[in-house]
């Protein structure tokens, strides 16, 4: 292996996760990565969504994938000739999927060697998980240290995402051999503060409630999100919006740090402080 | 091998009293966990001693085939052919679990029926009990769990009562043959007296059940008084009737 860094990075392994398909998995997985590599960390996004391959579009190298994920599981193409690296940020790295292989290309014991073999080049290992709670999904949050559960605020997406928190909680190598929980956070997207406010979606202490899992942030709907998308672009790398804010905010969370609510865009003062249980 | 506890419930809305009654029953099921996606000879050989040394666990018993380990397991003739060969040993094999949508498809087909249930009960102990010469004496086996319990969780309290100390999502189910005690919220099901003890009571801080019953009289959220909702509430049989009442 290449000698990276002094402190023989053991990598974290995050998975982006949520039950439900749509609900922003992908656009926040790309989002985080990007934000995490901005601050120096040494960061590969890797696509478990087989089949589909939304990160390298969105993530803007959708023309540069040769070999990917699959052909590395498979052993036709070494994890170096897999691996994208990104033209924008230094530290950040992309691991692509097959748009032709079926989901049974992915296997357990392919999925564990890639996964060791990242976690001694990176510091933070984002996996970004197909939708559903099948195998696919279970692959991808099977070796997690942490996951992030996006939600919507609306019942069905709530209620997919406790499945997931029960899943996580049980299917995961952690739970099965070290008796030990991945730990988990929320992460509330499309947040829209009309549709709350005329009673079409719920509010993010119902959220919280039901799930009963740290609140890591609450990303707006935006159009940002969409501009950028459409170019290729995580959000976190265009110009400045709420959204890039609210991930901003969500990354230093994921870090430990503190975040003053204040620093997101809101427009009810005061209720992200209660949310994020910050002393007044 | 695995056993599980399934409910099949009914109601006695008032409506039908008349015409008919209808009770909850809950039967046992027994699971077998394929666990090759091509069952061979040896399969057969171990199935056919599994019967010989548990025929009272077995003969008889309704029985599911548990495909949550071979999720390629999804060709409808091999299905069909698994499905000929338990039956033929006298089984009664009549539902799937842990099975992908594929593999539905392919069992309902075949003319099973997918059942969700969970996996929280031990074989072993109600083995030893069926066959062992203590078989009358029940001991008591309370259970407390500290966690909430998630959606598409099962927590079943076979001989006892069940403390949750957490709340029960939309879509999780908690089952005790004695009473169900709920220091959270109860937004999913919860069934008391499973075994058909009369007497159990379902207790919840915050009531949002999608179904309640006990000893197999239930109501759903549809038939609970709206009054009710979000309460510290008690329920309990009384004259043959679910009731429901707050505590003030
Ligand atoms: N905060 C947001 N505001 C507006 N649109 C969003 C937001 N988050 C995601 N989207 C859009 O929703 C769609 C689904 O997002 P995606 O990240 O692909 O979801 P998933 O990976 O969960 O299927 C995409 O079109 C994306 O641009
Ligand atoms: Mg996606």
């Amino acid at each position: 292996m290449t000698q990276l860094k002094a402190k023989a990075p053991l990598g974290k392994v995050i998975v982006i996760t949520s039950g439900k398909g749509g609900v922003g998995k992908t656009t926040s997985a790309a989002a985080i990565a990007a934000a995490l590599a901005k601050r120096g960390h040494k960061t590969v996004v890797i696509d478990f969504d087989v089949g589909l391959r939304n990160l390298d579009m969105i993530m803007g190298c959708e023309r540069r994938v040769v070999f990917d994920f699959i052909n590395v599981i498979q052993g036709e193409a070494r994890l170096k000739q897999a691996l994208i690296h990104d033209k924008r940020v230094e530290t950040l790295w992309i691991l692509p999927t097959s748009q032709t292989r079926d989901k049974d290309a992915l296997t357990e014991e392919g999925v564990e060697k890639v996964l060791n073999e990242l976690k001694e080049q990176f510091d933070y290992i984002i996996c970004d998980s197909p939708a559903g709670i099948e195998r696919g999904a279970q692959l991808a949050m099977y070796f997690a240290d942490e996951a992030v559960v996006v939600t919507n605020p609306e019942v069905s997406s709530v209620r997919d995402s406790d499945r997931v928190l029960g899943l996580l909680a049980s299917k995961t190598k952690r739970a099965e051999e070290e008796g030990t929980e991945v730990e988990a956070h929320v992460l509330l997207t499309r947040h829209d503060q009309r549709r709350i406010d005329a009673g079409e979606m719920m509010t993010v202490e119902d959220v919280l409630e039901i799930l009963a899992v740290p609140l890591l942030g609450v990303i707006p709907e935006s159009t940002a999100i969409l501009r950028a998308s459409n170019v290729g672009m995580p959000v976190v790398l265009d110009e400045p919006s709420a959204a890039s804010r609210s991930y901003e905010a969500a990354v230093s969370r994921l870090l430990g740090e503190e975040v003053d609510p204040r620093a997101e865009r809101e427009k009810k003062p005061g209720l992200f402080s209660r949310l994020f249980g910050a002393s007044a | 091998m695995e056993k599980d506890d399934t409910g099949i419930r009914s109601d006695t809305g008032s409506k039908w009293r008349e015409t008919f009654h209808v009770r909850g029953r809950f039967l046992t099921a027994i699971a077998i966990r394929i666990e090759s996606e091509r069952p061979d000879a040896n399969f057969f050989v171990a199935l056919d001693e599994k019967i010989k040394t548990n025929a009272n666990l077995l003969i008889g018993a309704p029985i599911v085939l548990d495909l949550e380990a071979v999720p390629g397991f999804v060709d409808g003739t091999l299905l069909q052919n698994l499905i000929d060969a338990i039956r033929s040993r006298g089984l009664l094999l009549f539902g799937v679990q842990n099975a992908s949508a594929e593999q539905r498809t392919v069992a309902e087909k075949a003319g099973l029926i997918p059942v969700l249930i969970g996996r929280d009960a031990p074989t072993h102990k109600v083995r030893a009990e069926a066959s062992g010469p203590m078989r009358s004496v029940k001991r008591l086996e309370n259970k407390v769990i500290r966690r909430h319990i998630r959606s598409g969780q099962m927590v079943v309290a076979e001989r006892g009562d069940l403390t949750i100390i957490g709340s029960v999502a939309s879509g999780a189910e908690v089952v005790a043959s004695g009473n169900i005690h709920i220091y959270g919220t109860l937004r999913g099901r919860a069934i008391a007296g499973a075994d058909g003890d009369e007497n159990a009571r379902i207790f919840c801080n915050k009531l949002e059940a999608e179904l309640l019953a006990v000893a197999g009289l239930f109501k759903t959220s549809e038939t609970i008084d709206p009054d009710l909702r979000s309460r510290n509430v008690q329920v309990f049989l009384e004259d043959e009737t679910l009731r429901i009442e707050r505590f003030l």
